[in-house]
């Protein structure tokens, strides 16, 4: 009964249609404007974020040859690198991105529940990026505490931008959890009360389901950085102690007395490793509907697919103290933590299994986006299995803060999620536009991405091994460190240097193919899911006609024996296939 | 009928506005009387809890809600139970390193020495 | 009806295993209150963890709240007085707003305006009493965010930071209620129900229960 109430409600949802440039392409309520504004803003930040991390690279390359390097602007560099990276573009393009872009065309719903708060959140998260490049133009600079912003040293005199650059970006983390709460709230409660008829959870593409589980960790655990962000702001501005105990900087003794680094270590963590599958669940859930669509064969082990995400997203918060097994904290802690990762690796491992059973004797077309989802698993795995070594207590020790712990990072949840935004833009970019991507240029970016990446952090996990510490400047005279470490650098940087001009190459292409691009029409790669169903591409506001479509399967009907073509969209009702062999 | 809201006779919730009073007294006149000890902070929990739940159960309507909805919204916090335990796990551990390594000095009534 | 004899627990596999929505006849805006006072109760969570670890870490001696808030009454200092007073108004506030919900689902939108104006007075004056404490711990006792005369200078951060940090909530609160029983007592939701009383609702009372665990673990312990 309460279905049948709810329905109408949203099949009449006054879809408040734009008049102006600047409701419709500023202020706009539509979900699909909103979220091309996250995916642009995004993916302008991240662009810093890469000039960042080439400059990085210069100085570790070629050290002392470039001026405008010194340690202070190198510590900027990294922090502000990894902050962008993780929150302002993997987040945001993610969740706000695809998030916003998919929740609704892919549940079937017009729009998000609340399309007037999703406005705001994307202005909101506009604002926090404007307050965190505001760094580069106070007194001092952004912050150079990295990105994990430890106290005490993060606000003692020698960091550098202590004096203005962590508070912006403090401020900047807090007004970014503003803006995702109230888009994270649309997203969840969207996909919980507004599916179309016949859309059960269970017949939701992993994409939704990925989406679903990292916003609801993102709901739960950017809590915990907020809550920090505060006290550190207060520890910094009137000189509280929640996270400084006694100390004296420069000689001098200072007032703090008695607070607890270990507890920020702690809220930081407890927000930071669901973070990694904030970023990681929605790539999961992507790539499974990429590979299935490219390879014309349903996923392996749906079911399994998402009870390992629901595993994933709540094993995720009880491993978070894998990060600190040499913060001095209780020793007890490491055996508990180190189980409780291990067990993570479970349903991780069988995530891949799935996408490896899906290829298997499957009908790959080489696309674009298939190359970046074979990319991605390849590399998804490389980075996984070093995480075992890290989250063994006894073989994390010396290994800690080397290089190695950078390649195992990056390979996992920066690498992997990139190859799988890429793919993701090459797949729904028709939908967007309703233009293809240009097939020559997406190869040519593809494999200088993908080899450009390995020739980049795999050598990494040799200088972890050797002893090369991370977040260090320069290496100068240390005994430990061997000779061929200067040259493995030399050809890290150049490679990075390539793979991060090579970007140029996707730009282009996004601007290239909107004026240019060959007519996608509505269902290029010939895909299940609703939104290549919808009248118009690009969509027009309200997505549908005046009835909303009905789903009568789940969404991976390709290749069903005895139908007439090789997939069955979920809106196509039963009897047009051959009876009995379609699931429903 | 366009309410599908809930609605439920008005005399429950004056009894639920006068138990929380009683708990409310209740457990202010703990730190009246002055106990301590574990006696003082079973009290204090027994008493917040159940005028947590009253409040969550029957003022939030929670009682009456369906399954699906309890479920959602009272198993996330179990986390926060991992994290709350483990930091006072960890706590401990930190103020004995403390007066180990540092000598501070002892507040009156030391935490309980940590039991392993 | 199938689901009167289906137990509790197919119940729970059918509501989430059903197409358009988990949760059955709740409308949007209350299943996205209470998402949000989920991810909220996250928030007071890690503030009193915070609270928690900072006391149980310090080495200094904790000021006895019994005593900081205690307040005299005909000249006899009377242990968390203001408290005490402070706890039942706030109380009252939740008894008058789950009236105001019953009264706005009987469509009695005047009474309920009537109540929920009630219950942002209450509200209003909780903000007043704490900002009295406030003075009197700022003025009379010294106590600082960065350090107090009877002891751990954390004392002082926490009850600042935690009470401030619930009292926005509340002035929020009482904001987000005036703004709507001004829309009932105009008789705006004639048409679409009166799901938003309780959405209200959801919300205030959920200050009253950080309130209770506030009341427990900073004043009692």
């Amino acid at each position: 009964m309460a279905v049948e109430a709810q329905i109408p409600y949203q099949e009449a949802l006054d879809v408040h249609h734009p008049h102006s440039w600047l409701t419709r392409y500023w202020f706009s309520q539509d979900h699909k404007v909103i979220a091309i504004q996250y995916g642009i803003t995004a993916i302008g930040v991240g662009l810093v974020a890469l000039v960042l991390s080439g400059m990085m690279r210069l100085q570790l390359g070629f050290p002392d040859s470039f001026d405008f390097i010194d340690p202070e602007a190198y510590y900027q560099f990294i922090t502000m690198h990894g902050m962008i990276m993780v929150i302002y573009l993997l987040t945001a393009l993610l969740l706000g991105g695809f998030g916003n872009y998919l929740v609704p065309l892919m549940c079937g719903a017009r729009d998000m529940v609340f399309p007037f708060v999703n406005m705001i959140s994307y202005h909101v998260y506009f604002a926090s990026v404007l307050i965190l490049l505001a760094s580069y133009f106070v007194p001092g600079g952004p912050t150079g505490a990295g990105w994990t912003l430890y106290p005490p040293q993060a606000i003692l005199t020698g960091t550098p931008g202590v004096d203005w650059g962590i508070l912006t970006m403090l401020v900047s983390l807090a007004v970014f959890i503003v803006a995702f709460t109230m888009g994270g709230l649309n997203y969840v409660t969207t996909i919980l009360q507004a599916r179309t008829r016949g859309m059960s959870l269970m017949r939701m593409p992993l994409s939704i389901w990925g989406i679903f589980m990292a916003t609801v960790l993102g709901l739960l655990a950017f809590p915990a950085l907020f809550v920090s962000a505060v006290m550190m702001i207060l520890d910094k501005t009137i000189g509280t102690s929640f996270f400084m105990p006694a100390i004296s900087s420069l000689g001098e003794q200072l007032d703090y007395s008695g607070g607890s680094p270990l507890l920020f270590q702690h809220l930081f963590w407890f927000f930071g490793h669901p973070e990694v599958y904030i970023v990681a669940l929605p790539a999961f859930g992507i790539v499974s509907d990429l590979i299935s669509t490219h390879a014309r064969k349903n996923i392996f082990g749906y079911r399994m697919m998402v009870w390992a995400i629901v595993a994933i997203g709540v094993l995720s918060f009880i491993v978070w103290a894998h990060h600190m097994y040499v913060s001095g904290m209780h020793p007890y802690f490491g055996f508990f933590f180190a189980t409780t990762t291990l067990i993570i690796a479970v349903p991780t491992a069988i995530k891949v299994y799935n996408w490896t059973l899906t290829l298997l004797r499957a009908n790959i077309h080489m696309t674009v986006p298939m190359l970046f989802s074979i990319a991605f698993v390849i590399t998804f795995v490389v980075g996984g299995l070093t995480g075992l070594f890290l989250g063994n207590v006894i073989v994390d020790v010396p290994l800690s803060d080397t290089y190695f712990v950078v390649a195992h990072f990056h390979m996992v949840m920066g690498v992997s999620p990139i190859l799988v935004i890429f793919g993701a833009i090459y797949h729904w970019y028709p939908k967007m536009t309703g233009k293809m991507l240009d097939d020559r240029i997406g190869q040519v970016h593809f494999w200088i991405t993908f080899l450009g990446t390995y020739a980049i952090y795999y050598p990494m996990h040799y200088l972890g091994f050797v002893g090369v510490p991370r977040r260090y400047f320069a290496n100068g005279e240390m005994a430990i460190i061997d000779e061929s470490v200067l040259l493995l650098n030399q050809g890290i940087t150049i490679a990075a240097l390539i793979v991060g001009v090579a970007q140029i190459l996707f730009i282009w292409n996004l601007i290239y193919s909107y004026y240019r691009g060959r007519d996608s029409g509505p269902n290029p790669w010939k895909a299940t899911t609703l939104e290549w169903q919808t009248p118009e591409t690009p969509p027009r506001h309200g997505n549908w006609e005046s009835t909303l479509p009905t789903v009568h399967r789940w969404a991976y009907d390709y290749s069903v024996p005895g139908a007439k073509d090789d997939f069955i969209p979920q809106s196509e009702p039963p009897g047009g296939e051959h009876e009995g062999s379609a699931r429903t | 009928m366009a309410d599908t809201g809930q609605q439920h006779p008005i005399s429950i919730y004056f009894w639920i506005w006068g138990l929380l009073f009683v708990f409310s007294a209740a457990s202010y006149m703990v730190d009246y009387a002055g106990f301590q000890g574990y006696l003082r902070w079973s009290l204090i929990i027994i008493f917040m809890m159940l005028k947590a739940g009253f409040i969550v159960a029957i003022f939030m309507h929670m009682r009456w809600e369906r399954v699906a909805l309890i479920t959602a919204i009272m198993l996330p916090p179990g986390a926060l139970l991992v994290l709350v335990s483990l930091m006072a796990w960890e706590s401990d551990y930190t103020w004995m390193t403390r007066i180990v390594y540092l000598g501070g000095e002892i507040a009156p009534e030391p935490l309980p020495p940590p039991s392993h | 009806m199938a689901e009167a004899t289906s137990t509790q627990r197919l119940q729970l596999v059918e509501d989430w295993s059903a197409d358009v929505a988990v949760f059955k006849g709740v409308p949007w805006g209350k299943a996205m209150m209470w998402i949000f006072l989920l991810s909220d109760t996250f928030i007071f969570t890690s503030f009193l963890t915070g609270y928690m670890t900072v006391r149980m870490t310090t080495a200094e001696p904790w000021p006895n709240p019994s005593e900081v808030f205690a307040l005299d009454a005909f000249g006899v200092p009377v242990p968390l007085l203001l408290i005490a007073i402070m706890t039942f108004i706030l109380i009252s506030s939740s008894g008058t707003m789950a009236m105001a919900v019953n009264m706005g689902y009987r469509r009695k939108r005047k009474a309920a305006a009537v109540l929920m104006i009630v219950t942002a007075i209450f509200g209003a004056s909780f903000v007043g009493m704490q900002m009295f404490e406030w003075t009197k711990l700022i003025v009379d006792e010294g106590v600082r965010p960065w350090s107090n005369p009877m002891g751990a200078s954390q004392f002082g951060a926490c009850f600042f930071m935690i009470t401030g940090f619930h009292g926005l909530h509340v002035s929020a609160g009482v904001v987000y209620l005036a703004i709507v029983a001004t829309r009932v007592w105009r008789g705006r939701y004639e048409e679409k129900g009166y799901d938003i009383v309780e959405i209200t609702g959801l919300y205030w009372h959920f200050v009253d229960l950080v309130w209770v665990f506030i009341f427990a673990f900073f004043y009692l312990w």
